[in-house]
């Protein structure tokens, strides 16, 4: 079923076109800038590349700070001292030998102990600006209930087999790589890629949301999914995300399904997008919250996470318990 | 302003999300089961979630064994030129670590060394692209 | 998005190819989308419509692996996909071919939640999207969320192996032609185990048939497996329905059981309430 336009056909069409091509107007040229920042060659905000999202700021803001949110130049002087200042590499552990905190992998012999060298300047006290003391609200008692009622349902069959593992050790989600994005471990970097009517954004080790820009609503009844739903639009030189829907057992920072997150992404300078976000969901917190950081560009790739494929992990956790029973039995 | 990669940078502020522990290592590993082996490198798995790098070690009385050892997500080394040939086969290797609960072969490699002393993957203090 | 309006090419195709109008090919795809940059533009959920993620080659029906699960799940019926009937496997390649399908309830990477690589990707029985900008191209796949980037004119080679392998492209005329490498070796190309080596290289080609068809092709090189390089082809098929996404198929908890299973507590059965959920 080749397709039947001969070789000779095609070149004079070609031609042809071509010089149409430069006689039809309107023709967008190469991306180009205007006075609001780099467009696609589409006309779109160019937000694309790949973002490193460590920062500076902490999370939550420190009680000192109370409601201010900005760093003092001093402050801000003293960050970014040490932000900008080279250390050794630490392959020498830090841990008690013996102890449960020492069994792990060096870290930085993988060059995941840091940020891989990559970050912006950050003046915020914090990445919570919402509510006004910077802090996370309080969780409305039914998440409490929530997570009582679970770990009763799973008490004393936590290691039986997988289905009761976390999610991460299962590798079917990582929060870090959910919406809202906040900084992770390590591999805390996602990338974003742009083509005429969509953005996708996806985290190093997460899954990829293939976002609609069209400004489209968020379809009534949407099907549960681990990520769930998101659709987007511009105001501006903004991109706003909009994504609901998620599993009940997604629970970011235990959230329950009516979890509704808003993210913004701006671009700041050649280098920075600001990423800000608001969190709503009336069966965890009273209040909506949010907050804002920047995440900057490093010039490189995010490489396959295939985890579920890797993962001795979940056989050795597993086949420790059993060795665990035995002794216990053997024991007695 | 974006800081020129190669150089590591320290911050004092432990991130949130070492709290997300991703393994139950002290299940898989065994605090009470340190080791301290030393052999030539047979496999290298550079993968996620975890890396797995497999030695054999030659006892005293000759015997050989082949240990598998746990690290970390290649992904950081890809951006900084690891390659799976950066540790070629047959290169001695030194592991410090902890053996796996169930007492098979396996162990998380607490420090990694070359024979000679060097760290796995990077020498010195800067991280060379 | 802009784009050149599709009169536009249609009357510059009426006027040259006045003399061809009885290739009738030649008005659907001057209709495909194009890039600014006048590229065909692969943008769009795609899919395959055959029996290809069963066997490649030609094959008839088949009792299901489980024979509990009867017609629902048995084999059909198959042209196949490759081009002169049956891949040159070298004979002991061939054994081990048969060997994997003897095995395959156990070591089908799919069963596992396994990504599928590449081709087997793109011919699994789901959509997949592609998105394009002119540096860049990204497909995304339904099952286990698996993400492919085409770096457009990229020539770095793999740094590591991977499961989707590392792909550079370029455009030959019309055609986008997709170079992948750097394969880990432990993808299965069907459920018939039909399997490539680490050491393949995949070739692939998408080139437009008509404004909702691409033609895929994919040519598999690997010296020690195969006498020489062979090719399969198919179309793809353009997903119509309005407002279509991608949902997500996250099967790593399908496969749970089947992996880990035999490390459960003695004692216990995996809990149906899960199965509910």
């Amino acid at each position: 079923m080749k397709h039947s336009m001969t070789r000779l056909n095609r070149s004079i069409l070609a031609v042809a076109v071509a010089g149409a091509l430069a006689s039809v107007a309107a023709l967008p040229a190469a991306a180009q800038s205007s006075d609001s920042g780099p467009r696609t060659a589409w006309g779109d905000p160019d937000i694309a590349g790949v973002y490193a999202q460590y920062t500076t700021a902490p999370l939550e803001r420190p009680e000192q700070f109370g409601e201010r949110e900005f760093l003092t130049d001093e402050e801000f002087a003293e960050v970014e001292n040490r932000r900008l200042t080279a250390r050794e590499l630490n392959f020498e552990s830090d841990t008690e030998p013996g102890t449960a905190a020492d069994v792990h992998y060096n870290l930085d012999q993988f060059a995941l102990g840091a940020n891989e060298g990559v970050s912006s300047p950050n003046r915020r006290t914090s990445i919570v600006t919402l509510p006004a003391n910077g802090r996370i609200p309080a969780a409305l008692p039914q998440v409490a209930e929530r997570r009582t009622a679970n770990q009763a349902r799973t008490r004393g069959r936590e290691y039986d087999g997988p289905e009761f593992r976390s999610l991460t050790e299962r590798c079917i989600v990582w929060s870090s790589t959910l919406p809202p994005i906040l900084p992770g471990g390590y591999n805390s970097n996602m990338q974003i890629f742009q083509s005429p009517g969509y953005v996708m954004i996806q985290g190093e080790m997460g899954d990829p949301r293939v976002i609609p820009t069209d400004g489209r609503a968020l379809p009534e009844n949407l099907l549960p999914q681990w990520n769930g739903t998101s659709v987007g639009r511009w105001e501006g030189d903004t991109l706003v995300v909009e994504t609901a829907g998620f599993r009940r057992e997604t629970a970011w920072r235990n959230s329950s399904e009516k979890l509704h997150v808003t993210e913004k992404f701006t671009r700041v300078d050649e280098d920075t997008l600001d990423y800000a976000f608001t969190v709503v969901d009336p069966e965890t917190w009273a209040e909506p919250w949010g907050g804002v950081y920047p995440i900057t560009e490093m010039e490189n790739v995010l490489f396959e996470y295939a985890c579920t494929e890797g993962n001795y992990g979940m056989a050795n956790i597993l086949s420790g318990e059993r060795a665990r029973e035995r002794e216990a039995a053997a024991g007695q | 302003m974006r800081i020129a990669t190669g150089i590591l940078i320290a911050v004092g502020l432990v991130l949130a999300a070492a709290a997300e522990a991703h393994h139950a290592f002290a299940t898989e590993f065994d605090a009470d089961r340190p080791v301290a082996l030393r052999g030539k490198v047979t496999k290298v798995e550079l993968i996620n979630p975890h890396s797995w790098i497999h030695i054999e070690v030659v006892g005293e009385d000759g015997t050989a064994t082949t240990w598998m050892i746990e690290g970390g997500s290649p992904n950081a080394l890809v951006r900084r030129g690891i390659t799976r040939d950066s540790i070629p086969v047959g290169v001695e290797l030194i592991v410090n670590g902890y053996q796996a609960r169930d007492g098979t072969n396996r162990a998380v490699g607490r420090d990694m060394l070359f024979a000679d002393g060097r760290p796995l993957f990077f020498e010195g203090t800067q991280v060379s692209e | 998005m802009t784009r050149i309006p599709n009169t536009a090419f249609i009357l510059i195709a009426a006027v040259i190819c006045g003399a061809c109008a009885s290739d009738e090919a030649d008005g659907d795809t001057v209709e495909f989308p194009r890039t600014a940059g006048g590229q065909p533009d692969l943008s769009g959920v795609w899919q395959a419509v055959n029996t290809a993620h069963w066997n490649l080659e030609p094959h008839v029906p088949g009792y299901p692996v489980l024979l509990e699960l009867g017609a629902q799940f048995a084999v059909p019926p198959g042209p196949g996909v490759v081009d002169g009937g049956e891949i040159p496997y070298l004979p002991e390649a061939r054994a081990e071919r048969d060997r994997r399908f003897a095995n395959r309830l156990t070591d089908d990477p799919e069963g596992k939640c396994y990504l599928g690589g590449v081709p087997r990707s793109t011919y699994m029985p789901y959509p997949f999207q592609i998105l394009q900008n002119a540096d860049d191209i990204l497909i995304v796949y339904q099952f286990a969320t698996g993400t492919r980037r085409l770096f457009v004119d990229g020539a770095e080679p793999a740094p590591l192996d991977s499961w989707m392998g590392w792909s550079n492209a370029r455009w030959e005329g019309d055609t986008l032609v997709v170079e992948v490498t750097g394969f880990n070796g432990q993808t299965w190309l069907d459920r018939a185990g039909n399997y490539a080596s680490a050491g393949a290289k995949v070739t692939e080609r998408y080139t437009p048939l008509g404004p909702d068809h691409l033609q895929y092709e994919a040519t598999i090189e690997d010296a020690s497996v195969y006498s020489r390089p062979w090719t399969i082809r198919m179309p793809l098929y353009r997903i119509v329905d309005e407002g279509f996404q991608l949902l997500e198929f996250k099967c790593e908890p399908f496969a749970e059981e089947k992996v880990y299973g035999h490390l459960r507590k003695p004692g216990t059965e995996f809990p149906e309430e899960v199965r509910s959920q």
